[in-house]
């Protein structure tokens, strides 16, 4: 039986962030009581791993909305109906086409190119490919586009448009095969990918990605800026055996081919449960974040982008977060959702890990408390969740940082396993600038997945991203790209398209929102309330 | 090949062993597979409970060898009981004399007492493992068996896995905190001893510190094997210590594929493998296939190489915290050259002794002593993860390559490897001396 338990923020908040040495401390409010959202990840042991969220605007708002996987509860769609920098409200929309049972996550991607958001569903079972059609109402296309949406336990997602494609290469990764419950180790069954067909209208085909280590994350990432991504598997340890951390080749018209030790590619083997991803060092080339059980990893590139060889640099820079930093419990944590996001606006990468047991393990923490780590301006990170409000002991798993009232500061959604979702407003009001970007070029790729976004910030150094779909713990978001200025009041951006073309440095004023088509001036853009 | 065809080979294996071995090894078929099956099982829980770095393996297979043996040697005319020789092993659960039992089901329920206990802290798919195996097997080998029967094989068998645990839960490794890295334990200050070598919090406490004081099980004190210093530590460029640094460097930079084929067949890395003890008794296992040897060898086998490798690994153990010697990669990257890592990952504790070449050592004495010198054989324990068999023309030559692997691996010096065999050999021989037949 459906059962609710929200609890209401008992922390008496002001508005005001707090300043901790150089660094901001954001601070947020527990919404989740007055916001309207009602939905609970249900389900033993297929639905241990899982529990995402997507966040993506389905009827042209502007705000996101928000879709909740609820295992073997049916998914739950809610409308954003928030003012700018007002209170979070959302309210569940009917028959939307997306209530389905076994479903462990979702990815929103404008697939078909029609400027209107879709969304894949991922499922114990088959995967749905679900057509938005802009008012919330969304259409199994898994006949229509050919799509294999697979028997197998889903747990992770990406998506890349390779060169020349109007359609995106979509990545799956799956678990344990659900047929050996009893017997699970050695039992990963195969990734796959599905590539367009000829027609560019649909797919062909299923492209294992043998050998799989049941994977908990996956991400299309151009590693080494070449233009042509490289799929990164993240791998759950606890089931596999002979398998490690993974990276594919994936270039155009080749069969995807792993990373070899003699090109660079480092042996790593952990609980992976999430990448999260960003260029946190202004390098010009993304690091990478590895959640897990106990440590978590930080993975820097070590030799330039001539080899794919890591240094873990976790415990220098504070970002082990191996044990929980409130509650008393001093077991191990358990990572899941992780994400790079900029929340105190300072100019600087920041990072949460969602945190929860899988279930009875008694050799880690039972009381594990979602992280917040604030990138210092020395480039080490300091936890800040108990501070900034956001401190939870639930069964954590998906999670979001995303900005759900436009109003520049990024909020957060969590979804916990057997109890319900959780909603933090993020109510500072003494946070750096902010620059949000939405980016759009003609072709199938409307929103320009695989573009880099470069900014200057105060510091002379540029902070860049990537816009990928994919990683975290099978929770996804589309819409504006978030940066934090710092003092600015203004600043140029960039951005190096898909297909390599790299745009002009563009002036655009602080605490704006910018579409950014290619060939075209930045334009602002105003959330219609 | 994944986890379940290497069990399921290890399965066949032993299924060929138990069928071909006459009328002596069981009194069912069943037998065979309530051996096969738990052991299987254990495998895997192994594999994949986050405390069970190799010293704590070593000691479960230790336990599980000894009641395994002693729930058949209880029904046996020609198997000796180890209480009495074993460390702290007092006389166990007899037979009630003129009573049926059914070897299956003494042997199941033993074991289905037993695995929960050691592994109460695996995972929920480990829980669910044992649960479901404990129910297939109890199906199974009562069936057609008289109730009475049942009954009485059920409580001797648990009998036997109560005394066991009994046995087991003072001798100092039974409770495993903080996954073995101890918070509280003061790291020796100065250039030659052991620091932390990765970026792993969790790590930068070293693993089980106190292993050294456990109890043995056949060996009367670890101080029964005289254990030599390491090299004296220095930075010279002449000193011994400094060359054979430099040794590992040398062999690390200039690595073969042969060399990294057996770094990586002896890996053996916790949480991934079956860790050397397990590896150990997976290649004691495979002979054990490979001629056929019948129920009671087994069992008496599995019990004096499980005691062996928990006795050595205790003695490693306690060589690691005696002297808590840093590591090569440490060692290097200050002395020789900054950018150097080792092949094999640098396990989170002191060098002196290699405990996988302690383990080894002991292996070798036992497996010599029961099936001789100059015993070929071929170890297919790697093929789980995708690693080629490799040929041995003795356990000697087994035991010496397992340990030469670690410098391969740039983990150890060499002196750590080669008096670590040494030192295994000498516990090893404490086992040898134990009577299992009448």
């Amino acid at each position: 039986m459906f059962k609710t338990c929200l609890i209401v923020s008992l922390l008496a908040f002001g508005t005001s962030a707090m300043a901790q040495g150089n660094v901001i401390i954001p601070h947020f409010a527990n919404e989740t009581e007055t916001s309207g959202l009602n939905s609970v990840y249900k389900g033993d042991w297929q639905y241990m791993v899982g529990g995402g969220v997507a966040a993506f605007d389905c009827n042209g708002g502007g705000f996101p909305d928000l879709f909740f996987a609820g295992g073997e509860n049916n998914a739950r769609l809610f409308i954003n109906k928030s003012k700018r920098g007002g209170e979070l409200k959302f309210e569940e929309a009917k028959d939307t086409g997306l209530e389905f049972d076994h479903v462990t996550g979702a990815y929103p991607i404008d697939i078909d190119g029609d400027g209107i958001m879709d969304l894949v569903v991922l499922r114990v079972g088959e995967n749905k490919i679900m057509r938005g059609d802009g008012h919330c109402h969304f259409t199994e296309m898994n006949k229509q586009w050919n799509i294999d949406g697979g028997d197998a336990w889903h747990t992770s997602f990406s998506a890349t448009w390779e060169k020349g494609n109007n359609l995106p290469t979509l990545a799956f990764g799956t678990y344990i095969d659900r047929k050996f419950e009893n017997d699970p180790w050695g039992h990963c069954t195969d990734n796959f990918m599905l590539r367009p067909a000829d027609d560019q209208k649909t797919y062909g085909p299923q492209i294992a990605l043998t050998p799989s280590y049941c994977s908990l994350s996956m991400l299309f990432t151009d590693w080494n800026r070449s233009g042509t991504p490289s799929l990164r598997v993240s791998n759950d340890r606890e089931y596999y055996v002979g398998g490690q951390e993974q990276m594919w080749h994936v270039d155009a018209g080749q069969a995807p081919k792993l990373y070899t030790e003699d090109e660079g590619w480092k042996y790593v083997r952990l609980w992976g449960m999430g990448i999260a991803s960003a260029d946190i060092n202004n390098s010009g080339f993304p690091s990478y974040f590895l959640s897990s059980m106990a440590d978590q990893r930080m993975q820097l590139l070590s030799d330039g982008s001539d080899k794919p060889t890591y240094h873990e640099a976790q415990y220098a820079m504070g970002t082990s977060a191996q044990r929980p930093y409130a509650g008393g419990d001093l077991r191990s944590s358990t990572g899941w959702h992780t994400q790079f996001e900029d929340v105190n606006n300072d100019g600087l990468y920041d990072l949460f890990i969602a945190k929860g047991n899988v279930d009875r393990m008694p050799d880690f923490a039972s009381k594990d408390p979602n992280n917040l780590l604030l990138q210092k301006p020395d480039g080490n990170f300091m936890e800040s969740g108990e501070k900034a409000g956001i401190l939870s002991y639930r069964n954590h798993r998906g999670a979001l940082l995303v900005d759900l009232n436009l109003d520049g500061k990024l909020d957060l959604v969590t979804v916990a396993r057997r109890e319900n979702v959780e909603v933090w407003r993020n109510v500072s009001t003494d946070l750096g600038h902010f620059l949000e970007v939405k980016l759009a070029e003609e072709g199938g790729n409307r929103n320009a997945i695989g573009a880099w976004i470069e900014v200057k910030e105060a510091n002379g150094k540029l902070m860049s991203r990537e816009n990928f779909i994919g990683g975290g713990h099978v929770s996804g978001k589309a819409g504006f790209l978030h940066m934090g200025l710092g003092a600015q009041t203004a600043t140029q951006v960039r951005v190096t398209w898909p297909d390599g073309t790299k745009g002009e440095w563009q002036d655009v004023k602080a605490d704006g929102f910018y579409l950014l088509e290619k060939g075209k001036a930045p334009k602002a853009w105003q959330a219609s309330d | 090949m994944n986890l379940l065809k290497r069990i399921v080979a290890v399965l066949a294996i032993l299924s060929a062993v138990l069928i071909s071995s006459g009328p002596s090894f069981a009194d069912t078929d069943t037998t065979q597979s309530v051996i096969i099956r738990w052991y299987g099982l254990i495998n895997g829980l192994v594999r994949h409970t986050p405390t069970y770095s190799p010293p704590v393996a070593a000691r479960a297979f230790g336990y599980l060898g000894v009641m395994s043996y002693e729930a058949v040697a209880s029904g046996s005319d020609h198997l000796q009981t180890l209480a009495g020789q074993l460390n702290g092993l007092k006389p166990l659960p007899k037979r009630e004399a003129g009573k049926e039992y059914n070897n299956d089901v003494v042997l199941n329920a033993a074991m289905a007492a037993f695995t929960p206990v050691f592994f109460e802290n695996t995972g929920p798919s480990g829980q669910n493992a044992m649960g479901a195996l404990a129910t297939e097997m109890t199906a199974k080998v009562s069936t057609g068996v008289a109730p009475d029967v049942v009954e009485r094989s059920t409580a001797y068998g648990k009998a036997i896995a109560d005394a066991i645990i009994a046995w087991s839960k003072n001798d100092g490794g039974a409770v495993i905190k903080n996954m073995g890295f101890t918070e509280n334990y003061k790291i020796k200050v100065g250039p030659q001893y052991w620091v932390p070598t990765n970026q792993q919090a969790l790590q930068q406490h070293p693993l089980l510190p106190n292993w050294g004081n456990n109890r043995t099980f056949a060996i009367p004190k670890i101080s029964a094997c005289v254990l030599s210093a390491p090299l004296p530590y220095s930075e010279d460029k002449s000193s011994a210590f400094y060359k054979e640094a430099y040794e590992v460097y040398d062999v690390g930079i200039h690595l073969t594929p042969d060399q990294k084929a057996i770094a990586t067949f002896w890996s053996d890395d916790p949480l991934l493998t079956l860790t050397p003890a397990g590896h150990g008794m997976s290649i004691a296992l495979q002979i054990l296939e490979r001629d056929n040897v019948d129920l009671e060898k087994t069992v008496d086998v599995l019990a004096r190489l499980g005691v062996a490798q928990a006795d050595a690994m205790i003695g490693a153990w306690h060589a690691k915290y005696l002297y808590s010697l840093l590591r090569p990669v440490t060692y290097i990257q200050r002395h020789i050259d900054k950018k150097w890592d080792a092949y094999l990952i640098t396990p989170p504790f002191p060098d002196y002794l290699s405990g996988h070449s302690v383990q080894s050592g002991s292996l070798d004495v036992v497996m010599t002593k029961e099936f001789g010198d100059n015993f070929a054989f071929v170890d297919k324990t790697g093929e789980a993860d995708n690693l080629p068999a490799r040929s041995f023309s003795s356990f000697d030559a087994a035991a010496h390559e397992a340990a030469i692997s670690r410098l391969y691996g740039g983990i150890h010096y060499r002196s750590a490897i080669e008096r670590g065999v040494l030192y295994g050999k000498c516990i090893g021989e404490y086992t040898n001396a134990l009577k299992t037949r009448r």
